[in-house]
């Protein structure tokens, strides 16, 4: 059977879930920068204020002296009275400063507010120094990716989990499918499951399973019937026909008659046999799969066509290497030697040969005859005929091709320089 | 020779009654499993032709039962079943032969007298027809006294033809009957016409008369008169 290349389900969903989480993730990482941002400058600007009320507050009692200013906190005493709005007695801005100290311009809140206090007005500057983006970006980004891989590993685990104990009888049910055989007599084998999906699962296959056996069985049966019923009125026929040629005053017309009338009903009958037995292969009724001794029946299959070939004038030569063992059920081997003398025989010309080697490798055909009108792989399908006025059916090497079909044996036909070769390789190489 | 045929289908019954009845054959038939049985019961055969795919029951009973109640009975099984198992079974389970439809009655014919000749004529195996005879056990033919060296093909020819004398013989159920199925194409009947002459030449050339009559465009006859 051929491998499946293909990506497990649960390994796909759980790949297609991290996708999902990188977007979320990303997503998620900007709004937090948001939120952290716009958290972070309302606490300073909170500070800020704060700060600037104390400071207000300590102008207003007349205890000036006592701030200690510094670079964040600058207290100018303006020489004219300025017009402000008394309504909002502070003003908030971002400003850009150069520190010489990191040599970095570094962004600051200012807070330029304006106090009055004994006639004097005075302007307090008050800056703090506030998390940049880039801090930001950075701190969030660790956090959102930490979380990631936090994330990652437990999906992870969480799908060995899942494969080893939910997706168990999905499995199950898999390998299940894959050995079903329509010719079993057993019924189809479903895992115990509480998944509600798997048990649906499982009532379907149980049912679909069941149907499609029967109706195997029902098909077999009838083309099994079919074709051995049509054997009992073919017999009849014929007798009637022998019958009739033994009655005294026939002219030789009516012979004539009589003989093609029973070449046919012979043709029509092989024709059935043969089709059931095409039918029998495709439907694995030949399952013994023992080892035989295939040079036996190589040989003793070559012992009785010689006469034939003899009658013929055909020279048939064998090269049969002794005690070849092949896991084939014997009738069959015996059909496939036997088709492919009697398609080397048929199908040669007059002071033709045949020559059949065997060894351990393979087997070989190869007969004299006239050169293909068609592709060499068009004999192994039903019917075809190197001319339809043959008293041939068409149908020996379509079953020595289903029956190396159903042995995994290779076989090939090539013509070359009036030889017509057939080659049945005995190992499997690809396996 | 007396025989029984168990065969549901009345218009082969028929064929094997008519073609038979003209030998040296007194025929009986049953169509079904239990007439099969009253009749083997309350009679004596010969032989025993024996349809396995019975409607009623399968004709391997019957076999069973012959095998117990007369075991000198000889079987022929006819079948529409030809699969190697099939016939192996049969012949296991104690059946002399194994024919598988549809056959040639000149076939069947020869099939019955050859079981005959086994097992009823123990002591007395020779054939004789005009002056040719024909040991059975030794494969000896003998023209008067004289000793005639036939092959094995032959042989088979000239004892087909012998079995079946007086009877128009196909050269198709001659193929069949000395290669069976293998041959199904027109050049097997070259083969008949060669073998025949061969045969033909043999019995001459020892003294002997030519009884094999050529009826033109179906085959040929074995007798004294064409």
């Amino acid at each position: 059977m051929d491998k499946i290349k293909g990506m497990r389900l649960l390994t796909k969903t759980t790949l297609l879930y991290l996708l999902l989480a990188v977007v979320m993730f990303s997503i998620g990482g900007l709004i937090s920068f948001e939120q952290f941002k716009k958290a972070v400058s309302t606490e300073t600007d909170y500070e800020l204020i704060g700060a600037f009320l104390r400071t207000k507050r300590a102008i207003g009692n007349g205890k000036l002296d006592a701030i200690v200013t510094s670079k964040s906190l600058k207290i100018d005493s303006l020489s004219s009275r300025v017009e402000y709005d008394t309504t909002k007695a502070y003003t908030l801005r971002d400003s850009s400063i150069y520190l010489k100290r990191t040599q970095q311009v570094e962004t600051f809140r200012k807070l330029i507010g304006y106090v009055s206090y004994d006639e004097q007005d005075y302007r307090v500057e008050i800056i703090d120094i506030i998390f940049e983006d880039a801090d930001v970006k950075s701190v969030v980004s660790n956090i959102t990716i930490r979380l990631f891989i936090f994330l990652t590993i437990g999906m992870l685990l969480g799908s060995v989990l899942i494969s080893k104990f939910t997706f168990k009888p999905f499995e199950q049910i898999l390998t299940a499918i894959e050995n079903f055989q329509l010719n079993s007599s057993k019924p189809f084998d479903t895992p115990p499951t509480n998944t509600k999906e798997l048990q649906q699962l499982n009532r379907f296959l149980e049912r679909m399973t069941t149907k499609a056996r029967m109706d195997y069985v029902a098909l077999k049966e009838f083309s099994e019937n079919a074709s051995h019923e049509i054997q009992t009125p073919i017999a009849i026929a014929k007798g009637k026909l022998e019958l009739l040629s033994g009655s005294e005053d026939l002219n030789e017309e009516q012979m004539i008659l009589i003989l093609s009338a029973q070449r046919s009903l012979t043709k029509l009958s092989k024709l059935g046999q043969a089709l059931a037995l095409i039918t029998k292969i495709e439907n694995h009724e030949f399952n013994a799969q023992k080892a035989i001794d295939f040079s036996d029946i190589v040989e003793n299959a070559t012992n009785n066509f010689s006469e034939l070939a003899a009658l013929k004038d055909i020279n048939l030569s064998s090269q049969i290497d002794e005690q070849v063992s092949l896991n084939i059920d014997s009738t069959l081997a015996d059909i496939l030697i036997s088709n492919l003398l009697k398609n080397a025989v048929q199908h040669n010309i007059e002071h033709g040969k045949i020559e059949v080697e065997l060894n351990n490798d393979q087997l070989t055909v190869r007969n004299t005859g006239t050169p293909l009108k068609q592709k060499p792989e068009a004999f192994f399908k039903r019917f075809k005929k190197s001319s339809q006025t043959s008293g041939t059916l068409g149908l020996g090497l379509a079953i020595v091709k289903k029956i190396c079909e159903l042995n995994n044996l290779l076989i090939q036909y090539n013509y070359l320089d009036d030889w017509h070769t057939i080659t049945v390789k005995l190992r499997n190489t690809s396996n | 020779m007396k025989i029984l045929i168990v065969e549901d289908e009345k218009e082969l019954q028929n064929n094997i009654v008519s073609y038979l009845s003209t030998g040296e054959f007194i025929c009986e038939t049953a169509s079904n499993f239990n007439e099969a049985t009253d009749k083997l019961y309350s009679f004596e055969y010969d032989v025993v032709v024996l349809d396995i795919m019975l409607p009623d029951g399968n004709g391997l009973n019957i076999l069973q039962i012959l095998k117990e109640e007369a075991p000198e009975t000889g079987i022929l099984i006819i079948s529409a079943k030809n699969a190697l198992d099939d016939r192996l079974k049969g012949l296991d389970m104690g059946a002399d032969d194994y024919l598988t439809k549809p056959f040639h009655l000149s076939e069947l014919n020869a099939r019955l007298k050859a079981i005959y000749r086994r097992r009823k004529l123990q002591g007395q195996t020779s054939l004789q027809f005009e002056e040719i005879d024909i040991d059975t056990n030794k494969r000896e033919v003998k023209i008067g006294e004289k000793l005639l060296v036939l092959t094995l093909k032959e042989y088979e020819l000239l004892l087909f033809f012998i079995t079946n004398k007086k009877r128009v013989l196909t050269k198709q159920a001659i193929a069949e009957h000395l290669w069976g199925d293998h041959v199904d194409y027109l050049d097997s009947f070259d083969f008949v016409y060669q073998h025949i002459k061969n045969l033909r030449k043999k019995i001459i050339s020892s003294g002997g008369q030519n009884y094999i009559h050529t009826i033109y465009g179906l085959g040929y006859k074995f007798g004294v008169n064409g």
